[in-house]
């Protein structure tokens, strides 16, 4: 409850934010909801001397859908993205995660872009646009750059924002035709970081799989996405799924209070299969009590 | 802009205090304006003591600087009083049901079971243990909390048709 002292500063845009950013330089952190990083100061794990605060400019708030694509922006909340219809129309795949993530608390103030530029690895934000192949606008307020979302994550809590630069917005496909979606996670208690988690999209066609995206979270030091598991599952059927997928490879998972390393292999097998299987299955409009995409 | 004080509407008064930069919504709260009924439980948002409803909606006020909500209205257990200053329909609903022992977690409790039912949803018994999941109570066992919840929805809904209130 007692924390080190530190500096407050409110940015009135974006561009004020960065400027900030470079006065402070090293012992400035940005502040957008706070649901990481305040815990993290709580308990000692975080000791900035300056937050400069985002959460209230007023950019970066939209959720649109055009041109094939959905834009959410970086300050959208996880209640905001649940709720948004617009969102759950053009990639269902995000509120269903989303809804995952701490209590309603948390989600009334976390934030897409502070969970991403948090990059934990068992966070499920960072897996499933990592599994739809998002790419994130940056800016320094000067200047903009786009990177893809599975350059972003570097490891554990880096990522490729420089000092002075923030997320602005996330830009991810819109669902096709003919796509599934999927997110499966396995967690200690009901709104604890993800043991381990899968995000799964899948095309089919007359019963048959033709392509499958599949992104895992809580197995290495960042969201990672499993092309080889894909490949392996081009023409198989829903029931073929199991059996095409093997050992999962190219993970690395840790042991820790949650669990094993061992357990965390084991279920990142598990969600895959039942992330691709549930996938599999809404891209045949058979899973009950659903719109078809 | 760096606010030395911010002024926060608390259970409808408004309040005017220092903040220092660091200062939590909760400490703010407690230590600033008097405020004690949100707890100090975990200090990481998990444990559902501290929560508040800012704007209306619950949040983990040992998690959000006072700085964050300067100008928004807050609402503690406290707040959920009827204007005459006696227990509102959740309130008496706990007391009813006994659903507190060491009260610790109550005024938490309150706050997040009052905005899930400002939602308006029917829920279930399990539905209401599944929405208050970030709610820890080491006493009761839940079992009496629910029942509470679940009696002041369903005269909630008795009141919205127009029945007479249960005294």
């Amino acid at each position: 409850m007692y924390t080190r002292a530190f500096r407050y500063e409110r940015a009135d845009d974006l561009p004020a934010a960065c400027a900030a950013l470079r006065r402070h330089g090293e012992g400035a952190r940005v502040l957008a909801g706070g649901q990481s990083l305040l815990p993290m100061i709580n308990v000692g794990l975080a000791a900035p001397e300056v937050l400069v605060d985002i959460s209230r400019v007023a950019e970066a708030r939209e959720i649109t859908a055009s041109d094939g694509y959905l834009s959410i922006g970086a300050l959208v909340t996880h209640r905001e993205l649940i709720a948004s219809e617009v969102a759950r129309a053009a990639q269902p795949l995000l509120g269903a995660a989303a809804a995952h993530i701490g209590s309603a608390r948390i989600r009334n103030r976390g934030t897409l872009g502070g969970s991403l530029a948090h990059s934990d690895p068992a966070a499920e934000l960072p897996v499933v646009m990592t599994a739809l192949g998002a790419s994130y606008e940056l800016t320094d307020g000067r200047a903009e750059r786009e990177v893809r979302a599975e350059e972003f994550a570097i490891t554990v809590f880096t990522t490729e924002l420089q000092p002075d630069e923030l997320l602005v917005a996330a830009r991810v496909p819109v669902l096709g035709p003919g796509w599934g979606w999927s997110f499966r996670e396995v967690s200690r208690r009901r709104g604890d970081f993800a043991l381990a988690s899968a995000a799964a999209l899948v095309r089919t066609a007359g019963g048959i799989l033709v392509e499958a995206r599949l992104a895992l979270g809580g197995v290495a030091d960042r969201a990672v996405r499993l092309a080889a598991v894909e490949a392996a599952l081009t023409g198989a059927t829903r029931d073929e799924i199991a059996a095409r997928v093997g050992p999962i490879e190219g993970i690395s998972p840790v042991t820790d209070t949650g669990a094993s390393a061992e357990y965390r292999r084991h279920l990142a097998r598990v969600l895959a299969v039942q992330a691709l299987e549930e996938a599999c299955a809404r891209s045949e409009g058979t899973v009950s009590g659903e719109r078809g995409p | 802009m760096s606010p030395e004080t911010v002024t926060i509407t608390v259970n409808g008064s408004r309040r005017t205090a220092t903040a220092g930069g660091h200062l939590s919504l909760l400490r703010w709260l407690r230590e600033q304006a008097g405020v004690t009924d949100p707890k100090y439980g975990c200090g990481e948002g998990v444990c559902g003591a501290c929560a508040v409803l800012v704007d209306g909606l619950p949040v983990a006020s040992c998690i959000v600087l006072a700085a964050q909500v300067d100008g928004c209205e807050v609402t503690t257990a406290a707040g959920l009083r009827r204007p005459d200053g006696s227990p509102g329909p959740l309130q008496r609903a706990f007391h009813r049901s006994h659903a507190v022992q060491c009260g610790f977690c109550t005024p938490g409790m309150l706050v997040c079971a009052t905005a899930l039912l400002a939602e308006g949803r029917p829920l279930d018994r399990q539905e209401i243990r599944e929405a208050l999941h970030g709610n820890i109570c080491r006493c009761t066992g839940y079992g009496p909390i629910v029942t509470a919840i679940e009696a002041a929805q369903h005269e909630l809904a008795a009141g919205a048709e127009g029945g007479a209130e249960p005294s």
